[in-house]
Formats: C-alpha cells, sequence, structure tokens
C-alpha cells in the first residue's frame, strides 16, 4: 500500500535548489557515502523535509532509495551487468489457455529469483494474464510519471484475422511481455516501484488491484496525472531536440516496418510460383530415363529451398515485426511522457509570473512556487536520465535485431546452398559409374 | 569440317541493318524447310524463336529489344553449329553455300524445287491420319515429344514467373538502403553502422539484374529443346504420313487386282457402282472388258513396282530415322544434363553473393 514517501538520501540537509544540479559534476564527494555502484548498499536515509509530491496531490513514490535521483541512474548505466552486480532475474514463460465459461484466455507464468530486500523471500512463481501486464503498465504511468514505462505489445487483435490462440501469436506476445518486465527490472527507480514487487508476488492480485482502486478513490478521482491547462511558452532545446529525434525515430521505423512487410509479401508470392516449379520438374523425370534422377534432384532441391523461404518470412513476421511495433509504440509513450514534462515547467512558470507580477517585499519565493520548481528540476532529471539508458538500450536492441535479421538470411542462403551443392555430383553421375 | 571464319562472317552481317536482319531470319527459316524437307528422317536442329515468348516483366517482349535480338544472334549462331555437326547435315551442299556464297543463294535452293516435295498434310500437325499397323515405336516417340513440349512449355511459363518474384524480393531491399541512410542522420553512435549497412543492401538490390540475365540463358537451353521436340514430332509425322501412304497404295492395289479378277471371272464378289450398272444397263463387250483388263495390268504392275519401292523407301526411312533418333536422344540427354548443372551452377553462385552481402551487413549492424 502506499505508503509514507521515503526520504531522498543527501548529504546534509540542503535545499535541493542549493544542490548542484544531479548531472552537473561527476564528482563523488558531494553525493556522500550513501552512493556506491553497489546496489546492496543503497538504504533509504532520511533527510530533512523534502518531500515530493505531483502536483495533483498523490504522492510520488519513492520506495526505491533514489526515486528521482539521476545519480544512480548514471552510476548503473553500465549495462554490462554481470551477475554480480544483478539482484533480480524475471522470466515469463509457460503459456497456458484457460477456458472458463464467460471466456477464454492464455496465462503465463511469472517467475522472479532476488536478494533484494524488499522482497519477502528469495523466489516466486506466479501465473499473469495480459490484463494483469496491462494494470502494471498502468500502475507505473501514474506513480512513476516523470519516467519512461516500457511498451506492452499491443492489446487488440482483430478478431478473425489474427488467431488469439496460435502457437504462434502466443510465443510472440510472451516474447514481448518477458521483454516489458526485463525493461522494469533493469531499472533503477521503476525495479523498485511496489506495485512491481506486487505483481511479482502476490498470490492473488485481483484482490490487491481492487484495494488500490478503493485507495485511489479516497484520493480523488482523477489518478491521471493531469494538469490544468498551462500553455508552455517554449520547450528547452535539449527536450525539443528529444521531441524531433522521437518524431523522425518512429516515421523512420514506420518505413522499415512497411518494407519489413513489403518484403514478406513479396516472399510469399515468391514462394507460391516456386512450390508450382519445383513439381514441374518432377513431372518431366517421370517422362525420361537417364534424366530421371538428375530432374528428379532438381525437383527436390526446389522444394528444400521452398521450406527454407518458409522459415524465414516467418522468422521475419515472428521476431522481427513485432519488435519494430513495439517501439513505435514506445516512442508513442515517451513523447506523451515530454509533454507531460512541458505541463509541469509551464505550471511552474505560469505560478512564478503570478509571484512577480503581486511585486510583494518578500525576498523568499513562497514555498508551493519552490515545490513547482523542484518538481520541474525533478523532472528533467529523470527525463534525461532515462532517455540516456534508453538511447543506449535502444541501440543494443537494433544492434541485435538488425544482426539477427542479417542472420536469418545468412541462414536461408546457406541452407539453399547446401542443397543445390548436394545435387552437383548426382547431375554429373555418368550412367556408366552406377 | 567447316571453318568458324566462315560462321563469324554470317554474324557479322547479322549485326547490319534491322531490315537486312529480318531477310537474314527468313533465309535461315528457308535454310531450315529446305533440310527438313530433303531429309525428312533426321531430327534437324530448330531454329530460335521469332517473337519473344516466356518474357517476365522485365525483359522486353520488343523483338527489337537489343537485349532479344542479341540472344536470338547467339540461338541463330548455334543453329549453325548444331547444323555444322550433324553427320548428315553438315554435307548439305546448300547449307554449305548458305555460308558462303552471300547472293544468289535463294535463288539457288528455289532451283532444288524441294517446295514440290513439301507435304503440305504436315502443316495440318493434328489431323489424325488412320494407320492400321503403326510402329510402335514412332507411336510413342511422337507421345513423348508432345509430353515433351507440354512440360517444358510449363517449365519455362513457371520459370519466368518465378523470375519476375525474386527480381520484386531483391529490389525492396533497396529501399532499406535509403531508410537507413535517413535514420542512420538522426544517430550518433548507430549512425555509421547504419548507413554502411545500407550501402551492402543497395548492393543486394542490384545484384539481382546479373543473376537474372545468366538464368535466360538457361531459359534458351530449355527453349532449343523445347523447339527440338517439336522437330522430333514432325519425323514421327513423316513416318505416320508415308506408313499411311503405304497402306492405301497397298489397299488400292488389293482393289485392283480384285476388280481385275472380277472382270476377268466374270463374277462380282463385292458391290461395286460399275457391277451395278452394268446389270442394269447390260454387260460390256469382250472387247471393252479385254480393254480394261488389260488398263488394270498395267495399273496393277505400276502399283506393285511402286509398292515395293514405297516398302523400301519406308525400311530405309526407319532404319535411318532410327539412328539420328538415337544419336538425338543421347544429344539431348548430355546438352540438358550439362544445362542443369550450370543452372545448379548459377543457384550456388546466387546463394553465395546472398551470404557475402548480408555478412557485410551483418558486420556492419554489429559496429553499431
Amino acid at each position: 500500500a502506499a505508503g509514507a514517501p521515503k526520504p531522498l538520501p543527501s548529504s546534509g540537509p540542503k535545499s535541493l535548489r542549493e544542490m548542484p544540479h544531479p548531472l552537473a559534476t561527476s564528482s563523488s564527494e558531494e553525493m556522500g557515502p550513501a552512493l556506491t555502484p553497489s546496489p546492496d548498499l543503497l538504504l533509504p536515509r532520511s533527510i530533512a523535509d523534502k518531500d515530493l509530491t505531483l502536483p495533483n496531490g498523490t504522492p510520488v513514490d519513492t520506495s526505491s532509495p533514489a526515486s528521482s535521483s539521476s545519480l544512480l541512474n548514471r552510476l548503473q548505466l553500465d549495462d554490462d551487468l554481470d551477475g554480480e552486480t544483478r539482484d533480480l532475474f524475471v522470466t515469463v514463460d509457460d503459456p497456458k489457455k484457460h477456458v472458463c465459461t464467460m471466456e477464454t484466455y492464455i496465462t503465463y507464468r511469472v517467475t522472479t529469483k532476488t536478494t533484494r530486500a524488499e522482497f519477502d523471500l528469495p523466489e516466486y512463481s506466479v501465473r499473469r494474464r495480459y490484463q494483469d501486464f496491462d494494470w502494471l503498465r498502468n500502475k507505473l504511468e501514474e506513480s512513476q510519471p516523470t519516467h519512461l514505462i516500457p511498451p506492452l505489445p499491443e492489446k487488440f487483435v482483430v478478431k478473425g484475422v489474427v488467431d488469439r490462440f496460435s502457437e504462434e501469436f502466443v510465443e510472440t506476445r510472451r516474447k514481448a511481455l518477458d521483454k516489458f518486465l526485463k525493461r522494469i527490472t533493469d531499472h533503477p527507480v521503476l525495479s523498485f516501484n511496489e506495485h512491481f514487487n506486487v505483481f511479482l508476488t502476490a498470490k492473488d492480485l485481483n484482490a490487491y488491484k481492487k484495494q488500490g482502486m478503493a485507495l485511489l478513490s479516497k484520493m480523488g478521482e482523477s489518478v491521471k496525472y493531469v494538469t490544468g491547462g498551462y500553455k508552455l511558452r517554449s520547450r528547452p532545446l535539449e527536450f525539443a531536440a528529444i521531441g524531433e529525434y522521437l518524431d523522425t525515430f518512429s516515421l523512420k521505423l514506420g518505413t522499415i516496418d512497411r518494407i519489413a512487410q513489403r518484403i514478406i509479401k513479396e516472399q510469399l508470392e515468391y514462394l507460391v510460383e516456386l512450390r508450382e516449379y519445383g513439381p514441374v520438374y518432377s513431372t518431366w523425370g517421370g517422362l525420361e530415363v537417364e534424366l530421371s534422377e538428375p530432374l528428379e534432384g532438381v525437383s527436390a532441391c526446389v522444394g528444400n529451398c521452398c521450406t527454407a523461404l518458409e522459415e524465414l518470412s516467418e522468422d521475419m513476421t515472428e521476431d522481427f515485426l513485432p519488435v519494430l511495433r513495439e517501439y513505435i509504440l514506445y516512442s508513442e509513450s515517451m513523447k506523451n511522457v515530454l509533454k507531460k514534462r512541458d505541463q509541469v515547467q509551464a505550471e511552474y512558470e505560469a505560478k512564478l509570473e503570478s509571484v512577480a507580477l503581486k511585486k510583494e517585499d518578500r525576498p523568499k519565493v513562497p514555498t508551493d512556487v519552490e515545490k513547482c520548481q523542484d518538481r520541474v528540476e525533478c523532472f528533467n532529471a529523470d527525463l534525461k536520465a532515462d532517455m540516456e539508458r534508453w538511447q543506449n538500450n535502444k541501440r543494443q536492441d537494433f544492434r541485435q535485431l538488425l544482426m539477427g535479421m542479417a542472420d536469418k538470411n545468412i541462414q536461408y542462403y546457406e541452407k539453399c546452398l547446401t542443397a543445390w551443392e548436394s545435387i552437383i555430383p548426382l547431375l554429373q553421375d555418368k550412367p556408366e559409374t552406377k | 569440317v567447316l571453318s568458324f571464319r566462315a560462321v563469324e562472317s554470317q554474324s557479322e552481317a547479322q549485326c547490319a541493318p534491322v531490315d537486312s536482319l529480318w531477310r537474314r531470319y527468313s533465309e535461315f527459316e528457308l535454310l531450315r524447310n529446305y533440310l527438313s524437307v530433303t531429309y525428312p528422317h533426321i531430327v534437324v536442329p530448330p531454329l530460335p524463336e521469332k517473337r519473344a515468348d516466356f518474357v517476365w516483366h522485365k525483359l522486353s517482349a520488343d523483338n527489337m529489344d537489343p537485349d532479344f535480338v542479341e540472344r536470338r544472334r547467339i540461338g541463330l549462331e548455334n543453329f549453325l553449329l548444331r547444323v555444322a555437326s550433324h553427320p548428315v547435315l553438315c554435307q548439305d551442299k546448300i547449307f554449305y553455300s548458305f555460308l558462303t556464297q552471300e547472293g544468289g543463294w535463294k535463288e539457288m535452293v528455289n532451283e532444288t524445287g524441294f517446295q514440290l516435295k513439301a507435304d503440305s498434310r504436315l502443316k495440318a500437325l493434328n489431323a489424325t491420319f488412320r494407320v492400321k499397323n503403326p510402329d510402335k515405336r514412332f507411336t510413342e516417340l511422337k507421345h513423348y515429344s508432345d509430353e515433351l513440349q507440354s512440360v517444358i512449355s510449363h517449365l519455362l511459363r513457371v520459370r519466368a514467373r518465378v523470375a519476375d518474384r525474386l527480381y520484386g524480393v531483391y529490389k525492396v531491399h533497396g529501399n532499406y538502403g535509403r531508410v537507413f541512410s535517413e535514420w542512420s542522420a538522426i544517430e550518433k553512435e548507430m549512425g555509421d553502422g547504419l548507413q554502411s549497412a545500407g550501402h551492402h543492401m543497395d548492393v543486394y538490390a542490384a545484384s539481382i539484374d546479373d543473376i537474372l540475365e545468366e538464368e535466360e540463358h538457361y531459359a534458351d537451353q530449355l527453349k532449343e529443346y523445347l523447339f527440338y521436340a517439336e522437330a522430333l514430332r514432325a519425323v514421327c509425322r513423316k513416318h505416320e504420313l508415308m506408313q499411311y501412304d503405304l497402306e492405301m497404295a497397298a489397299q488400292d492395289l488389293t482393289s485392283k487386282k480384285q476388280q481385275c479378277e472380277e472382270l476377268a471371272t466374270g463374277t462380282v464378289r463385292t458391290f461395286s457402282l460399275k457391277g451395278m450398272t452394268s446389270k442394269l444397263f447390260g454387260q460390256e463387250t469382250p472387247e471393252q472388258r479385254e480393254a480394261k483388263i488389260k488398263v488394270l495390268e498395267e495399273q496393277i504392275q505400276e502399283g506393285e513396282e511402286q509398292l515395293k519401292s514405297k516398302n523400301l523407301e519406308g525400311r530405309d526411312f526407319v532404319k535411318s530415322a532410327w539412328a539420328d533418333i538415337e544419336r538425338f536422344k543421347e544429344q539431348k540427354n548430355h546438352d540438358l544434363k550439362e544445362a542443369l548443372i550450370s543452372y545448379a551452377v548459377m543457384q550456388i553462385s546466387m546463394c553465395k553473393k546472398g551470404i557475402q552481402v548480408w555478412t557485410n551487413a551483418k558486420e556492419c549492424f554489429s559496429k553499431m
């Protein structure tokens, strides 16, 4: 349950404003002994009266030792986390079909292995369905609005076009759900989110969901992070750049998606012709005597190429396209986070302006304006850190994806090569040598 | 043994302006017709197609297309080489003049009067002539040639469609080149890898043009045998007509003999209009009958001689035709095996190119 927000670690009772910008320096002296690379030692420290709340009053989930600290993110940007630094492992597998009176659906097994103190046990195994993942994502968006939440595979499938229970569809979805949880696991803030914890551990998730709903209704009807319509004058350069990047990025991905689909379509049409082509050699072989074996050989060869091509197209459909689409969804949700950030900044600027206009004799800035400023700086820091992390992961993901695509094509040609090379001796065989 | 210089000069002549090429093609046709009529028992090498057939979309169906013209030129050269390497045909004087004599060759051919020997019935390809005692071997061979034509046509049609589709697959990959380039512009670390991989995608897309051009040679080899099957069928047909003529002549002889006998003995064994009229209008005079018998006896003698020579002709035909058919079979088996091997080699080369390109692309991606 949402408890009292746990405070940030700090080197002392400084106000956030006086602290150097988290990304400004890399020196660790100011950070204090709490911030060491080893996650095991990152325990919440008490700090003076700095609490973070969202403009709508919802407390920011700071159950993590360094909720909005990009310092931690920076220290953990090293992606080659070896087994020693990892303390949380999550896997999604074993899809099973459930047939009930009202509906039929699939559940997946979610296995967790961890040494983290936030978990009561070192191992968990629960079953979750897509709805539950969707719920988790929504909760994360609500409770961690300053962070980039990974995407889920698409919720709705056009019935009749896609078979929701086919092996291929379920496997594609499973991989995407596994990726979703792994991305959260790798995130230094999101992985400590309590909803995530409950998702991984609770036997009865539905009970928790209902409880959560009740609590929220106490706090107010709007759980969405929506602020009043403040208009932002201009997006700071670096965020404008991110926005532009995401626009072009998702555009290019869309193009690649269309190209890949077109290639698959052309390959399937090629396959249709090949399937007619091979057997004609066989028919011919039936007419001949001496040429019978060579012609049959060619027919079989073409058949093998057909099989290889089929496998290539399947792989591209199941492994390549979904990842592209995932990243397009990712970009969309990221653009929304950018907009939210704009809102927070706009609110701050508006409030600041109204204070300035009052022309009162106060040297000190009122606390609510200060809080706004904190929010802006927090948001900016979180977002920047997440962007850097996202860029790195994206680079790795695409490196893997594109290398995989090249690999599949290489394998296709290798299969065909083997087939054709193997019939050369058959074709060259002289009747006398038989 | 023919000198290659002669063949070359012929091909050079074909590079002459378009109208002279067309004349040349018609002269090839004239030569082939002459050979077909003069050597009916030989499976005469076929000419390459007059019009572009079995084309896939990138290939032009235009007969003036330089690629088509070139391939036909090669086909015509091949035709001459086939004739030149045939043990019987290479000795033909008209063929020799075709290679050596530029002017007046046409007149020379027509002077042989070979058109008179040409059997117009051969043009009616599917007209059936009921042969009472067909030679089983020729019947089977005719059936085989029909099937061969059918299967090779089918193969060529599908191959053209396969080529078309394969072309599409390769060319679409070219789009990757452009989008990777555009994408690399907004990336920092990934940029170089993407850009260079895109270049390889362009190479991949471009490679299909040469691959399919080479495959056309394979298609041409198949086409030659498609047309050869027709030549084979023609030999069977000629035999069929020969056999039919033989049977008709034998039948005619038999009926004449019968008539003669009837006239001589005065008995009417078979119903005949003449018999009826003579019954109705009275018997002939003995002089008339004698005259008729004499005519018939002359005809019978002629007929017997003709039948004898036809029989001999027939036996000779079968003997030499079958020898050439055996020669043709061996040639066909050898050539088609070679064609299949070269096709497999082409496929292997295409696979290796594919592996190379994608390996290069993979390396670029790995540097992202």
